[in-house]
């Protein structure tokens, strides 16, 4: 009697752990790919997210009745804020409790250090009427009777016990005693000042009407001290004709311009002759009504940028543009507070953040927004506190806000938020459309992530990127299709078996050829070669298909006695050396075409004459480079495709009195329509995600150019280039792995397409 | 033991009493191909071995044989597919009308319009049913849709298939049976008028009744053409061919009308085959 059931149990258990084991392999391979999309979008992700502030500390002050906080600050890592009252005290408080073990345990809200800034006796009434800021820490204290202060709460850690205290002081860079700005020594209604490590430059409006330029040039150093003891300088004082009254002046960073308001218009003045201003342009805004009127005015990071807040709430942000009349002063984009409520919008006072683009503005109504200029974002809006703010400064590090208010019981509190606004620059507009960046005449598409100045603006737009990719993967193909196609049918369809199986896999051996080998001789070798001999190239394009018909016709009028000697397998060597010469040929006549037709020098002539830019590793290069590398993956499924068209259905065409080229056109390569056209998107994928070969032969230039004598930079060789120097966590290096994200998109859609495609072809054409 | 030999007395005896012809002695007339002295090789194994004999006109010729005796590459020479295959060598002479196919001034594709050919494995192209039966026509440069829609109906008409495809001209042909696909391509072969149509087992890939279908229209298509059969199905021999001719190791052993080879063979290999002692 016999058993169902299995006798041999080890066949069973093997059954099984294959079944396992290919289940697993599987889905890990599914899984890997999951996490590999996951983990792009996990890194991409905080790019798009917009700002977010939170509350962190609050401390209420102790403060005299009368006393009013003029300027407030704190330190990077926000544990000690200070606050500078009308009094000319200064007050650190801790903004968090000490660790155990600290020599001298402190709680919240302690005062870590106060002292009294007006010492020196030139202060006889110490009593402040206003403290200018500048994009350093370095602050102008000015007092009612006009004397000048110029001081620096600073901080620096210390590490007794291996615990990190941040310690504050204050700094006194020109020393303790008062500056003098005004040579007529009257009290300034408005004052600005800019400084660098040589000068110190002064821009104020005296109580008598007076616009006056004050420059301060070190003998040495301004920087060289701490105390300001050792500084010497000598002054400048100077008057400016205005005929106007002053509601703000700034002084930018840089030293070169005053932007001066009154009312609603602004001048410009040029600072750069050390003896003289004068006056660059004037800004008059076109506002939203006549009842409209500049409100406030601020210098934007980088010194290139003026931002101007009007009544309705809208700020406008202007810069110098180049123009068929030199460089003029431009509205480039506007920023509108929104606001439901009735309560009035008009912009109080703009504060910008000291190293990116990034502005806050407070309106009457206490509202607070905060916008990215390049970006045109608006990131976010909300009331911060509901009382009247006295004192507003942004952390060092952009993380963070602190304000001093005075809330309607008089209680004054200094408050922290923690701002989490990582990325302002990136926005999906910013990344796909026209930027217009500070200093370019017009809105572009820029890709130029660092540069060497530290008031550098990353310019992230991925078109000119991903437009590179597809131009290199475009010319790539141009040149492979035609080669790969044509060789994988003379293979397939026409070549005997004993030169197929020499051919196929030697073609398939050029893909394991490493591309970066491909890429150095396509920029090292080739282009310069190119280069030199470009008609040479041009006339290739007609010289091999030529020389490659004249031997075919020759070896076809052939009298049959001497093809026989010459065995079928061998016949189409007799193309190489024919070949060779047609090139030998092209490259000697190189020059003397150059010299008849153009002019002794194509490249030259190309540039000169026709104006069409030519780059050493243009598209050209790329395209035979890469092309070169391309066509082994094209061949190979093409040939295969070809090759497996089942011969029952070629003898049946040719049975029907078909030639062969007719049974190719008509049978064959509709059979193989599938296998090609998978041939083709294969290559095509490969050329988009290449790396190597474009990273070395393409110049890396982002441009937006079609032209073949033009360079470009693709996706992939973009993130092989600049992921090594970003910094982890920076936009910079967010937007590669956005890049990546791209390219990953690119490939998907090609293959999406390609299979789409070949399954209706399949389902059209497949063979039995 | 096979009882097959009355059977193909039954079938075989009806049609030879109006046509028996004597082999050895036929008239220019009445041969449609002449085969002499042909000899095969592949590399340097020879396939056939000096086969000379007379096709009749109007007849069904079949082949027959075990596997490997040399019946389809003899049946493939007769269109001159046999050009195809690497290390292929061929002596001695086929004519049609006289003219000598293997002359070097015969255009090959012209003779195949000629010699139409029909295989073992239907083979219908990826293409509609309309585009496979015009596509003869359209190789030679046929395009007037008039003439191209009349040979359509008149080939499949012939192939006896048109009452079943007449309306799904437009789809593709394959998504018809296999007997159907085989007779579509007999319609594509016939659509180009050839005179000699070669048919290589034509039904060994099919089912019995599609074989009976594609078994009447041979008898019918003999009307029109002459037709040259391979089988190794020797009952379908005598039903349906004239002459046969029995093959063996690359040999022509014996060729007689189809009931004398079948009810009285010459040879003792012959007798041996046909009574199925080896095969």
């Amino acid at each position: 009697m016999t058993t169902l059931i299995s006798s041999n149990r080890s066949r069973g258990v093997k059954n099984s752990l294959a079944r396992w084991f290919i289940t697993l392999g599987g889905i890990s391979v599914l899984f890997t790919l999951v996490l590999i999309f996951l983990y792009l979008l996990y890194v991409v992700k905080p790019v798009f997210e917009s700002a977010e502030i939170e509350n962190n500390v609050n401390i209420s002050l102790q403060l005299v009745n009368s006393e009013k906080v003029l300027a407030t600050g704190v330190d990077e890592l926000q544990e000690v804020a200070y606050q500078i009252n009308d009094a000319g005290t200064i007050n650190f408080y801790h903004l968090k409790s000490s660790t155990k073990g600290v020599n001298k345990a402190f709680n919240l809200g302690d005062v870590a250090l106060s002292q009294s800034l007006l010492e020196s006796d030139d202060f006889a009434e110490k009593k402040i009427t206003s403290i200018v800021d500048s994009f350093s820490e370095n602050k102008l204290i000015h007092t009612v009777a006009g004397k000048t202060l110029l001081v620096a709460p600073s901080f620096f850690a210390s590490y007794e016990k291996d615990i990190r205290e941040i310690i504050p002081q204050v700094n006194y860079p020109l020393g303790q005693d008062a500056l003098i700005i005004d040579e007529q020594e009257m009290p300034l209604s408005k004052l600005s000042f800019a400084m660098n490590d040589e000068l110190i430059v002064f821009v104020g409006f005296t109580e008598d009407n007076r616009l006056i330029k004050t420059t301060y040039i070190a003998e040495d150093d301004f920087g060289s001290s701490n105390d300001g003891y050792d500084v010497e300088y000598e002054t400048v004082f100077q008057e400016i004709d205005f005929e106007h009254h002053v509601d703000e002046v700034h002084v930018t960073p840089d030293l070169n311009l005053a932007f001066i308001r009154s009312d609603s218009t602004v001048y410009v003045y040029d600072l750069n002759e050390e003896y003289d201003a004068e006056l660059k342009a004037t800004i008059t805004p076109t506002l939203k009504n006549s009842d409209t009127y500049l409100t406030s005015m601020a210098l934007l990071s980088g010194s290139s940028s003026v931002l101007l807040g009007d009544s309705s709430g809208r700020v406008s942000q202007w810069f110098e543009v180049a123009t068929d009349n030199g460089r003029q002063f431009k509205q480039i984009r506007t920023f509108e507070t929104d606001n439901d409520n009735k309560l009035s919008n008009a912009i109080t006072a703009i504060h910008t953040e000291r190293f990116r683009k990034s502005f806050y503005t407070m309106t009457n109504s206490g509202l607070v927004n905060v916008f990215y200029t390049t970006s045109d974002a608006h990131l976010w809006q909300g009331q911060l506190v509901n009382a009247a703010t006295e004192a507003f400064a942004i952390a060092p590090r952009s993380n963070g806000l602190i304000t001093v208010s005075k809330d309607s019981a008089n209680n004054i509190n200094l408050q922290t938020f923690s701002v989490t606004n990582e990325h302002p620059e990136v926005t999906w507009q910013a990344l796909w459309q026209e930027v217009w960046y500070e200093g370019y005449p017009e809105p572009d598409y820029v890709w130029q992530s660092t540069s060497g100045s530290d008031d550098f603006e990353g310019k992230f737009s991925l078109v000119p990127i991903s437009f590179g990719t597809v131009k290199a993967a475009l010319y790539a193909m141009l040149f492979a299709v035609p080669i790969a196609l044509t060789a994988a049918i003379y293979t397939a369809y026409f070549m005997t078996p004993a030169m197929r199986k020499k051919v196929k896999p030697t073609i398939e051996m050029m893909e394991a050829l490493p591309t970066v080998i491909l890429g150095f001789l396509a920029g090292l070798w080739l282009a310069p070669i190119m280069e030199e001999y470009l008609p040479a190239i041009f006339l290739l394009f007609f010289f091999l298909p030529l020389a490659t018909l004249i031997t075919a016709f020759a070896w076809h009028n052939l009298p049959n006695e001497w093809k026989e000697k010459i065995p079928e397998t061998l016949a189409p060597l007799l193309l190489i050396p024919v070949l060779v010469l047609a090139i030998y040929l092209a490259f000697s006549l190189s020059g003397v075409l150059e010299s008849t037709l153009f002019q002794g020098d194509m490249r030259q002539y190309l540039t000169n004459d026709l104006g069409i830019d030519f780059d050493q590793r243009n598209a050209l290069v790329v395209g035979l480079a890469m092309g070169f590398a391309v066509i082994p993956t094209i061949f190979s499924m093409a040939e295969d495709a070809i090759f497996s068209v089942p011969s029952h259905l070629t003898s049946g065409s040719l049975a029907l009195g078909a030639t062969q080229w007719q049974t190719l056109a008509k049978v064959v390569l509709l059979t193989a329509s599938p296998g090609i056209f998978s041939a083709v998107m294969m290559g095509l994928g490969r050329a988009v995600g290449e790396t190597m070969i474009v990273l070395m032969a393409t110049g890396n230039t982002p441009i937006l150019d079609w032209s073949i004598f033009q360079g470009m930079r693709t996706l992939a060789a973009n993130i092989a280039v600049e992921m090594p120097e970003s910094e982890v966590g920076s936009s910079h290096y967010r937007i590669l792995f956005l890049a990546a994200f791209v390219l990953f998109i690119f490939t998907f859609i090609f293959n999406t397409i390609a299979e789409f495609v070949r399954q209706r072809l399949r389902e059209k054409y497949s063979s039995m | 033991m096979i009882s097959i030999t009355p059977k193909a007395q039954a079938t075989g005896s009806e049609t030879s009493f109006e046509s028996k012809l004597d082999l050895t002695n036929l008239t220019p007339e009445q041969v449609a191909l002449d085969i002499n002295k042909l000899n095969l090789f592949y590399g340097k194994k020879q396939a056939l071995n000096n086969i000379s004999m007379s096709i009749p006109k109007g007849q069904v010729t079949a082949f027959i044989g075990p596997s490997g005796c040399g019946k389809s590459t003899l049946l493939r020479c007769i269109n001159r597919m046999n050009d195809l295959v690497d290390d292929c060598h061929i002596s001695g002479e086929i004519n049609l009308h006289g003219n000598n196919i293997y002359n070097k001034h015969v255009d090959v594709a012209e003779l195949r319009r000629k010699v139409g050919m029909v295989f073992q494995r239907p083979n219908p192209f990826p293409k509609t049913i309309y585009e496979n039966v015009v596509y003869g026509l359209r190789i030679m440069g046929e395009n007037n849709r008039r003439n191209l829609d009349e040979a359509v109906e008149k080939s499949l008409r012939s192939a006896a298939l048109w009452n079943e495809v007449k309306d799904r001209l437009h789809e593709s042909a394959l998504g018809l049976s296999g007997g159907q696909q085989q007779r579509l391509v007999i319609a594509r072969a016939i659509a180009i008028q050839p005179e000699v149509l070669l048919l290589d087992e034509p039904t060994s890939a099919l089912d019995p009744i599609s074989t009976l279908t594609i078994e009447e229209l041979i008898n019918d298509l003999k009307e029109q053409f002459t037709v040259v059969i391979v089988t190794h199905n020797m009952q379908q021999a005598a039903r349906v061919s004239d002459q046969t001719a029995f093959m063996y190791m690359g040999d022509l052993i014996e060729y007689s009308d189809t009931n004398t080879l079948f009810t009285t063979p010459q040879k003792k290999k012959t007798e041996d085959y046909i009574t199925g002692r080896y095969g």
